[in-house]
């Protein structure tokens, strides 16, 4: 009897001995989701490896107190709006503290309207929709810019450095690019510079030959293509220096990708595109850039906004050493810093900021060409 | 007007396109009676292989001292490769069903389609191919019009295809007896035609031209993806049932009707309607001759 009750004493505290060595160690959960397969895949896999990075990163400088690991869930989206809404729930169910995504603006606006029910945090590195940071939702950053600062930026672009007097419009009808040809369409009218016409395709179309006849007819100073992806771009590219088009070409930040040039060829040559400023000299962009050149390769569009996305949302954690919410996002709001694509501030909306400038694609690279208010790169 | 002709110029390019993918739809329906929904992917397999032999001829520096041998050597092999490509297929997936309901080689079909899109995808990745090669400055401008080198090349080869098709199909004994299976199976066996190598054959005939349109894309288009045989495999089904599903010169006028539409719709209606277009001919036209345009004489010509 005594035996056996000293046996168990014996035995019950070996397993709690075993329990309390055994505690399970504290795990960060962070969510990541974009288009990781399908035809934005390249984009999706850029904010992935973005986002490794930031955790690489700050790992490297010790962690996160409190947490012994960082571990990053990412989710495919596939740029669909009913996928992005699926892949919320499943970092729902992981519990993650916060989410850096999505890419495609159709999917960012529902995928945070879920995640807002659970008020976890969301910072999009690439949606520049307007829509994504006006409802008032109070989880919800941006770090890129804005379209209704991208499509003035572009017409002030085409009638101050390009001299031109009349554009052409075609977008393939997202949230993201039809919402900024509108953009474009109506700051052209109030800056004076006149519309030829405003011409919509579908998202996805190979042959664009019966539009680019119409834009030829229409001799344009500029044709203005906003396109959802750059594999559209580079075909319409493509198909308009094949009929001549004398127009010159103004597209938007998401024809800034390497692929866009490695199958535009000698049609991506001379093409203009907006998108946000980045100092390649500062030393945040440089730890960058080594890093993730080191284990990714070549450095996509919106990599380097993952990256910063996934910083803000890792210092505001370790700031606030807490992962509530609202704690978090209060160290967010403090947050101000050079980030590697640019300096950050968040506002009372969740905007930080646009910075766009126009690139021109010369001898395959993407060139800083003209700045609003500076005028010219040399 | 110069802006008309111009559009005529690109339903042409887009319409012989379609008509070389139509073919290979209507030649097995008319032989086996089976809508061949893996069609569209020999089309993509041949843009992809395309890219593949291109890419090493350009490796090795052919391609700018020949680039006309290069073209015409990777494009007959293209042909040769989807055509064994469907061969295969035919064997493994739809003759162990041929004594089944048809709606099992249907579905055996689907199934076929979706492997290989993703097979595709899984070798060499979601990311568009860019072609090795444009010819993206050649051409002849008159006025407004441009015509690009490679709509030249496009033609001519789309009406050598069609004529050589034509030619085998009611010129020659392979033809013949071909027509002869399209009709009765078993009449034609007993005149020792081999159904099994007849209908081998139409499977390999029809990827080798939609492969044939598979490289021009990629060249005309300048990349290929891995899902591009879906909506074009679409568009030249549309083509056949249009013109008469089963009859060979009425997948050629399928074709032709559904690019030509496509592109004026586009042009003078509104371009993102302009899928919406091709669908409404066809509904048009079944709805008041559901046969297809040719499909009368079905009898006679079908293959």
């Amino acid at each position: 009897m005594t035996k056996k009750m000293i046996g168990g004493l014996v035995s019950g505290l070996i397993v709690l001995g075993l329990l309390v060595s055994n505690a399970p160690a504290k795990t960060l959960k962070i969510g990541m989701m974009g288009p990781l397969t399908g035809p934005y895949a390249a984009d999706g896999n850029d904010i992935a490896n973005g986002v490794r990075v930031a955790i690489d990163v700050i790992n490297e400088a010790g962690g996160i107190p409190g947490f012994d690991s960082i571990e990053l869930f990412p989710q495919d989206t596939a740029c669909d709006p009913k996928q992005a809404v699926a892949a919320a729930n499943n970092l729902i169910n992981e519990e993650v503290i916060g989410v850096v995504g999505a890419y495609c603006s159709s999917s960012t606006i529902p995928a945070s309207e879920t995640l807002a029910e659970e008020d976890i945090l969301m910072l999009t590195p690439a949606s520049t929709n307007e829509k994504v940071t006006d409802r008032g939702l109070p989880y919800m950053f941006r770090v890129c810019g804005r379209d209704d600062d991208q499509a003035p930026a572009a017409v002030k672009f085409m009638k101050e450095a390009l001299g031109a007097k009349t554009v052409f419009i075609i977008d393939d009808k997202t949230t993201y690019s039809q919402g900024l040809a509108d953009g474009v369409n109506k700051s052209s009218q109030a800056m004076g510079l006149t519309v030829l016409a405003h011409e919509h395709v579908n998202q996805g179309d190979k042959d664009f030959s019966a539009v680019l006849t119409k834009v030829k007819a229409a001799n344009p100073d500029i044709l203005y293509m906003s396109l959802q992806n750059h594999s559209s771009g580079s075909l319409m590219a493509i198909q308009a220096k094949r009929m001549k088009l004398s127009s010159k070409i103004l597209s938007q930040d998401a024809m800034f990708h390497p692929n866009f040039i490695s199958v535009g060829k000698e049609a991506a040559e001379g093409v203009y595109v907006t998108f946000g400023f980045t100092d390649p000299s500062t030393p945040a962009y440089k730890k960058f850039a080594d890093k993730f050149t080191a284990k990714h390769g070549k450095i996509g569009a919106y990599a380097i906004y993952a990256y910063d996305a996934a910083t803000v949302l890792l210092n505001g954690i370790k700031n606030a050493g807490s992962v509530k919410p609202a704690d978090v996002k209060a160290e967010i709001m403090k947050l101000e810093f050079q980030g590697a694509s640019k300096a950050i501030k968040f506002n009372e909306k969740g905007d930080s900021g646009s910075s766009y400038i126009a690139f021109k694609i010369e001898g395959g690279e993407y060139k800083p060409y003209w700045h609003p208010t500076e005028g010219f790169y040399k | 007007m110069d802006v008309f002709i111009q559009q005529v110029i690109n339903a042409l390019t887009l319409g012989g396109l379609y008509a070389l993918i139509a073919l290979g739809y209507t030649m097995v329906y008319g032989v086996i009676q089976l809508i061949n929904f893996a069609h569209g992917e020999f089309f993509a397999a041949g843009g992809y292989i395309g890219v593949l032999l291109l890419g090493v001829m350009g490796g090795m520096g052919y391609m700018e001292t020949h680039p006309w041998l290069c073209l015409s050597i990777s494009l007959v092999l293209t042909m040769a490769y989807c055509a064994f490509l469907a061969m295969g297929v035919e064997r493994i997936a739809y003759k162990p069903l041929r004594k089944q309901t048809r709606l099992a080689a249907l579905i055996s079909a689907l199934g076929m389609s979706i492997f290989l899109s993703n097979g595709m995808m899984l070798a060499r990745g979601p990311l568009d191919q860019p072609y090795p090669l444009q010819y993206s400055s050649g051409g002849f401008e008159f006025g407004l019009i441009t015509i690009n080198n490679l709509q030249i090349v496009i033609w001519v080869l789309t009406a050598v295809l069609l004529v050589g098709l034509n030619i085998l199909v009611f010129k020659t004994r392979i033809g013949m007896a071909m027509r002869a299976t399209a009709q009765d199976k078993v009449m034609s066996s007993l005149v020792a035609i081999s159904a099994n190598k007849i209908i081998a054959l139409t499977f390999a005939i029809g990827a080798g031209l939609a492969a044939a349109a598979g490289i021009m894309v990629g060249l005309y288009y300048g990349s290929v993806r891995y899902d591009m045989g879906f909506v074009p495999g679409i568009k030249a089904f549309a083509a056949a049932v249009l013109g008469g599903i089963g009859n060979i010169t009425g997948a050629m006028i399928g074709g032709f009707i559904i690019g030509t539409v496509e592109v004026f719709g586009a042009a003078y209606i509104s371009g993102e309607y302009k899928d919406v277009f091709a669908f409404i001919i066809l509904i048009a036209v079944l709805y008041f001759k559901p046969t297809g345009i040719m499909g009368e004489n079905i009898d006679d010509t079908r293959v």
